[in-house]
This record gives structure tokens, sequence and C-alpha cells, in this order.
């Protein structure tokens, strides 16, 4: 493999890691919160692709940047549909077993993957771009605007989410209901209200991931569960429940996937993942990098 | 099951269901039937993991595609004729479980559930690729009808008939797991399992057994199927399959077998129902599931409420023998946590007979001394002696059998077992636990759920369990944290009457005017080191106690 080629698939690899890191930076983000696996995040990403479809006429062709000046309407759409989520899915089971918090989510994932099925049918289809216009060429390397834009979205959003959650006072009220929940509530913050506001925070993540990958990789119903999948496994390399290792195991595993099909076959790439995770398992049971808590006897 | 309404219950819907499809159904019906019980079949077996266990198991569905296969294979390449292909149904799953169990359920639920999803997808990509063995994506065609000699079980009501009752067997099955103590038993592995191994259960055991007889019913489910449609895709090993059992399990009930049938046959008729909704009944489908689980913790066999053990009587309960007395030494036990030093080469003995006080204040090491004598936590040095045994390091589970139990500082139940049961789980065959129930002064409470019990009554269960399950040394951990005067007056009664009764009880509180007066010896820790040892009265006088408790004093 030449220099060249093997830059470009790296290039490849960030951009597509760098839409990973947002849904797995979502998923890490309720998963502290709510203590609890989203199982619906990847359909939820799947959700956002498919907003993003549905509100793209507004725009219409004309503009240069049509997915960009879509984004915020994006996020905020589905920031709502994740409070309301929240309260569908989570707070009805807040108090039972994670179990119960796993198959609602199961559940609420499923209501997702066929109303999206019923409503726009199971053909994939193309969102929006983030920017129309081809690239640009260095040498023998090709970027395309489109992934730049990506990875320059994605950089963005989270280090915005990581100054939103360590420097404003939101964020700190945030992080204190996800550690200790009964204490934040004694010292006056509610946590109701913060575990709402994760939930749509993680979702509207998911929603930006949505509409940053429908272009390039299209958009269809039954693509949750690959998205979700990908989330997890990305989160146990990272450590459970750490912000950053979220994304750096995101950022692992786009540039893994890509570099391992460039040189085999996609097929090999998705199961070399799984069976690496498992191997993983055997032999770090309690995950890669040490856990954010561990439990008190 | 056992109690006569539930019997009588399963007989009616028996002979119902029978009646049905002997004289009402057509060969449509007859159809939709036979795949309600292939999947119920499926589905008591996900119970036992997933129900009974708690865990969820992300591998069912893979488990039913595997026995799918290996009936087809078994059929079409080997050659196998009915019940042998039935037979490769259930052992290939189970052997893939049996091989995945030991790392598999040791992992962190979260990472249990991440695991079998992964097997589960690997599964599913070898189905769709290795084309030259399960044709691919195209998947195996023809798999013969079930025949033997001049029997046809092909399809139509013999075919039915075959399938309900292999029904019937996995719910013989089930029950056989599921029954009298082992319930029980399973029942506080679930929601108390610190406490479940601390007792002396054997929760490896019971998880493997659960997990491949899981397995094994979701590939007789499989090889059925294979059988009952003549073709076998990846489309069995995809995750859809996996959310069809579990929404069977959890809107039928999670632990009621019955009531997975119910769910079965609730879920395979639904779309027949609904048929008009076309590409919104999926829709109904996920917001049905989800419906159950908020509204219905219990499934629809929760309606029809919990079956109760008949109310024990434990007035004429007889006096329980006591187990052999055993000394317990710790020599120089040492353990870090990372750079701290938890415990630093900390000694001392307890004899048969005596109460040892052990004091310190939050931080000192009183905890990870127990965690360390149940074996919840390894020693980085040092030994553990329990008469003439080592126990240094072993898991908790034999270390409890060895006749060591402990209390924990919140007291870990299950809920839902009532006092009784929740002795009896614990109680060795030929004991009684009434009697304990009522050595532990709770022979009031004896039929009250677990979960009702005022925080006092939890730590009598506790030590109520940790005399069933055959403790002579008992380690209590703050056992009266939050007792009024009356509740301590009655505790401190029963140690003694276990003290005189030649137990050992290694006892921890903060509460001296509990303590002192209870204690034959009391050792004080503090930073993980033993600072003083004596009689209460030299321990309550003495300097390093007492600026071990309320620091260098600032005046």
């Amino acid at each position: 493999m030449t220099a060249i080629a093997f830059t470009q698939i790296l290039l490849n690899g960030l951009a597509l890691g760098a839409a990973y890191a947002l849904i797995a930076l979502g998923f890490v983000i309720v998963l502290n919160a709510a203590g609890a696996v989203n199982f619906a995040q990847g359909e939820l990403v799947m959700a956002g692709g498919f907003v993003s479809i549905a509100v793209a006429p507004l725009i219409g062709e004309a503009t240069a940047l049509p997915g960009l000046l879509l984004l915020p309407l994006v996020m905020g759409l589905m920031g709502l549909m994740g409070a309301g989520f929240a309260w569908i899915a989570y707070f009805p089971v807040r108090k039972r077993h994670q179990v119960a918090v796993f198959v609602s989510t199961i559940a609420a994932g499923l209501v997702l993957q066929h109303l999206a099925n019923a409503l726009f049918g199971a053909a994939p289809r193309a969102g929006p771009p983030l920017i129309s216009g081809n690239g640009l060429t260095v040498g023998a390397l090709s970027i395309s605007l489109q992934q730049i834009a990506v990875m320059v979205c994605a950089a963005v959003l989270i280090s915005g989410t990581g100054l939103f959650l360590g420097r404003t006072q939101t964020g700190r009220q945030m992080r204190a209901v996800a550690q200790d929940p009964e204490m934040a509530a004694a010292i006056g913050i509610r946590p109701k209200r913060m575990i709402t506001l994760s939930f749509a925070l993680a979702i509207a993540l998911a929603g930006a991931a949505g509409l940053l990958l429908s272009n390039q990789f299209f958009v269809s119903p039954n693509d949750g569960g690959l998205f979700m999948l990908k989330a997890y496994i990305a989160v146990t390399i990272g450590g459970w429940g750490r912000l950053d290792g979220a994304v750096i195991g995101a950022l692992l595993i786009g540039i893994f996937e890509t570099l391992v099909a460039a040189l085999t076959s996609y097929l090999v790439a998705e199961a070399l993942l799984y069976a690496l995770l498992l191997i993983m398992l055997v032999f770090r049971p309690s995950g890669l990098l040490p856990e954010r808590a561990r439990a008190r006897v | 099951m056992s109690d006569p309404r539930s019997r009588l219950a399963l007989g009616v819907a028996a002979i119902a269901l029978a009646l049905y499809a002997l004289f009402f159904a057509g060969d449509y019906a007859l159809h939709v039937l036979t795949r309600a019980g292939i999947y119920a079949i499926a589905a008591i077996g996900y119970q036992l993991i997933f129900g009974r266990l708690g865990a969820l198991s992300l591998a069912q569905g893979c488990f039913f595609g595997l026995g799918a296969y290996a009936a087809g294979l078994g059929a079409l390449e080997l050659g196998l004729g009915f019940p042998l292909t039935l037979a490769a149904g259930v052992l290939l799953p189970s052997l893939l479980a049996a091989l995945i169990a030991i790392p598999v359920l040791r992992l962190a639920s979260h990472y249990f559930a991440l695991a079998t999803l992964g097997i589960a997808q690997l599964a599913l990509l070898v189905a769709t690729n290795w084309t030259d063995v399960t044709g691919g994506a195209n998947g195996l065609y023809g798999v013969p009808p079930i025949e033997t000699g001049t029997l046809s079980f092909g399809h139509g009501l013999p075919l039915t008939l075959l399938v309900w009752a292999c029904v019937g067997l996995a719910l013989t099955v089930s029950h056989r797991m599921t029954a009298g103590q082992r319930g029980l038993k399973v029942e506080t592995l679930r929601e108390a399992p610190l406490a479940a191994a601390a007792l002396g259960i054997d929760g490896s055991a019971i998880r493997f057994r659960f997990f491949v007889a899981s397995a094994a019913l979701g590939g007789l489910a499989g090889a059925l199927q294979a059988h009952a449609v003549g073709v076998v895709s990846p489309d069995v090993l995809q995750f859809h399959v996996l959310v069809l059992i579990l929404a069977m399990t959890v809107i039928g009930g999670r632990a009621s077998p019955l009531g997975a049938v119910l769910g079965a046959l609730l879920l395979v008729h639904l779309p027949e129902w609904f048929r008009d909704f076309a590409d919104y009944y999926l829709v109904v489908y996920g917001a049905a599931l989800l419906a159950a689980i908020i509204f219905l913790p219990r499934g629809l066999a929760g309606l029809f409420g919990k079956s109760e053990m008949p109310p024990v009587e434990t007035a004429d309960a007889e006096a329980p023998r006591d187990p052999a007395p055993h000394t317990l030494s710790v020599e120089t036990v040492s353990k870090r946590f990372g750079g701290v030093t938890a415990l630093d080469s900390v000694s001392l003995t307890l004899a048969p007979g005596e109460i040892l006080g052990l004091i310190g204040p939050n931080g000192s090491g009183k905890t990870t001394l127990v965690n360390l004598l149940s074996g919840i936590d390894k020693p980085d040095g040092g030994r553990i002696l329990l008469g003439d045994a080592d126990i240094t390091g072993k898991p908790p589970e034999y270390i409890a059998r060895s006749g060591l139990c402990r209390s924990f500082q919140h007291p870990q139940i299950a809920p839902d077992l009532t006092v009784l049961e929740s002795v009896e789980a614990v109680t060795a065959e030929g004991e009684s636990a009434a009697a304990r129930v009522t050595e532990a002064g709770l022979s009031d409470r004896a039929n009250e759920n677990a979960g009702t019990l005022p925080p006092a009554a939890l730590k009598h269960l506790e030590i109520a369990r940790a005399l069933a399950a055959g403790a002579s040394v008992l380690a209590l951990d703050e056992p009266a944290a939050g007792m009024n005067e009356v509740e301590r007056a009655n505790l401190a009664a029963l140690l003694k009457r276990l003290a005189d009764a030649g137990h050992g009880i290694l006892l921890i509180d903060h509460a001296m005017d509990f303590l002192l007066p209870l204690a034959d010896r009391v050792i004080c820790l503090s930073a993980g080191r033993v600072v003083a040892e004596g009689t209460p009265a030299d321990v309550a006088r003495d300097p390093a106690a007492i600026n071990a408790y309320f620091g260098e004093s600032p005046l």
C-alpha cells in the first residue's frame, strides 16, 4: 500500500469514526445520566437521518450549504424527541432493574424502526450533503469537501459538548446528577430535569450523526442496530462511562473498519471487530480501560 | 405451578387448546398454532436465563437459528432421520452455550448483553457468508418433514400435536429447574447475588445450567421450525427473532412458564388479527412491548396473581441443630486498592461462643476485613483459617459452606420472597427453615414479603439466613445501624443467645453503648491497622482508640 493510499484510508476512517464518536458520546451521556444502556441509540441516529431528509425541502437545492444550515434544526428537533424519549422509555422504569431499561429502549427502538419503515419505505435514501461541491485534490490525495465538513462538524460538536459539560453550570449539574442523583437533589439540583436534558443532548448528538452519515452512507430504517453496536463497542473499548474514552474508541473503530475493509473486505472487517471484542472481554472482563466508578459493597 | 389453583388453570387451558386444535382449527389456524408452539418453547427457554436469572442474553435468537441450521444440515447433508435431527438441533446450540458460558457469564450485565450480541452477529455473518455449507443468503431448501416409520408429522394436526408435546416437555424441564427450593435459590441469586454467594449458593453452577438449558430449548424450537417450514435461511439468526422471543417473555410474564406460552400464542396470533394495519402493525407491536414493560412488570401472568405458597406454621418448629464450632484466625492479612493500603497486617482470633467487637472510624478497613473474610475480595497477604481449614482467597460460596457467613451494611434480600422462603432458600436438606425463623425472632413475620420488612427485621432476616446456611461464625456489618432502643435490645439478646449456643460473632458497630456491653473483647482499627485490643473497658480508655475516633485533640 502506498503512503498516499494509506493516508486516503486514514482520512476516510477518521471521517467515519468522527460520526461514530457523536453516537458513542450520546450513548455515554445517557449511560451516565440514567445508569443504563440506551439500546435505541442506533435507531435515533437513523431517525436523525430521516428527519434531515424530511426537513431538507425547507432549505431547497439552491444554497451551497444545505446540511450545515439544517444541522441546528435537526439537532433541535431530535433534542425534543430525546426529552420525549426520556419520559416515555426511561422514567417509567427508572426505579426498576437495569434490564428493564434495556428492554424498554429496545421496544422504543423497534417503534422508531417500524415507524420509519412505514413512513419512508425500506429502501435506502440519501440525505442532504453538508456542503455541495466536489472537493479538492492535494497532490494525488483527493479529499471530498463532504468528508472535511463531517470531521469539522463532529469536532466542533464534540468539543462543544465537552465544554458544555465541563465549564457551564448546567453541565456541572448534569454531571453531578449522573454521579449521585440523591446527593445532587439534596443540594437543590432537580435530577429529573437534568436527566431529561442529558437525554435531549445525547439524542441531539445522535441526530447530528444521522445527518452527517446520511449523505455518504445513505439511511434506511434497519440501520439502527449496527450504529448502536458500534457505539456500544466504542464505549467498551474506551472505558465504561468515560466521555473521552468513547470518542477515542469510536475513532479507533472507524479507522479499523475502513483499514481492514480496504485490505480485505467489509465483511471481514465486521467479523474481526466482533471477534476482537469477544477476545477483549475474555481477557479484560471489566473493559479495556478502567471504569469510571466501582461499586461499593 | 405446584399449588392447586395453577394446576387447575393449566389443565383447563391445555384442554381448551386441545379442543380448539382438534375440532375448530382449520389448516391455516393449525399452522399458526404450530408456530406459536415453536416460539413458546424458545420463550420458555429464554425465561430461564432472562426471566429467572435476570441476565439479558441477546443470543437466544442465535441459539434458535443454530438449532434450525443443525437440524437442516443434519437432514440434508448427513441424512439423519427425525429424532436425530432434533437432537442435533438441541446439541449444537447447547455446545456453543457451554463453550462460551465460562468467559461470558462472569461479565457484568452490560458486557454480558454485548458479548452475547457479538456472538449472535458473528453467527449471522458466518451463516450468510459460508455459502458452501449454509447455502449463504439463500439458505437451505427442502428440509424434509418429520416422519418416523409409518407415522408422519409433516403438517396439520399431527405436527401441531408433536410441537405442543414438545411444549409440554419444555414446561417440565423448566418446572424441574425452578420448583421448590431450587426456585428460591435462583430468586435469591437474581435479586441479591452477593448475599447468595455469601450464603453458599453456587451461582456459577446455576448460571451455567440455566444458560445451557435456555440454549437447548432455543435449539429445539429452531429444529422444529426447520422441519415445519422446510427452509432455513439466515433470517432465523436475525436480531428480530431475539426481539420476538424477548417480547413474548416480557409480555407473557418474566417468571411464569405459562405466561411465556401465553405470550407466544398472543404474539404469533396478533399479526393475523391486525392484518388491516399492514406496516403499522409492527409499530403497534413495539408499542405493546413498551407498554408491557412499563405497565405490566410481571407480564400477563401477573394479572392472575402470584401463586402463593401455603402459609407455614412456625410455632411447633423443632430446635435447630448447631453447627460444629470453629475458631476463626486471621493472620497478618493485608489488602491494597491501587496505592491505598486498606488493611495492613491485621491479625485476630475469634473463638466459638465469643463476641468480638470491631470498631474504628469510617474508612479504617472494617468492611474491607469482612469482605476478605467472606471471600468477596482477595487478600494481598496473610492467611485466614476457619478451624484448621485455610480459607484464604477461596470463593464466597466455599467460605459460606465452610461455616462463615456475613451480613451486609445494606441488607441484600430478594424482596418478593417471604421471610420463610428467603430462609428456606439456603436451608440444608432435612433442616427446618421455620425453626431458624423462630430462632431469629421473626416467627410473627414469617409469611411477609422480605421487601416490606422494616430495617430492623431485615437485619434479623440476614442473621436467620446465615444460621440456616450453617454458619458457625457470623460476621455482622453494622447490624444495629438505624435501630431504636427496643430493636437494639432485641438484637443484643439474639446475639447473646447465639454466642451462648457456640457461635463466634464478629460484630462491627459504631454505637458504643450497644457494642461495648455486648462484646467479650474489642479490636480497634485505624487506617487499616489494629491500634487497640482488649476488654471493652480497656479499649474504651485506650488513648490510641480515642485518638483514632476523634483525631488529635484540637485543644
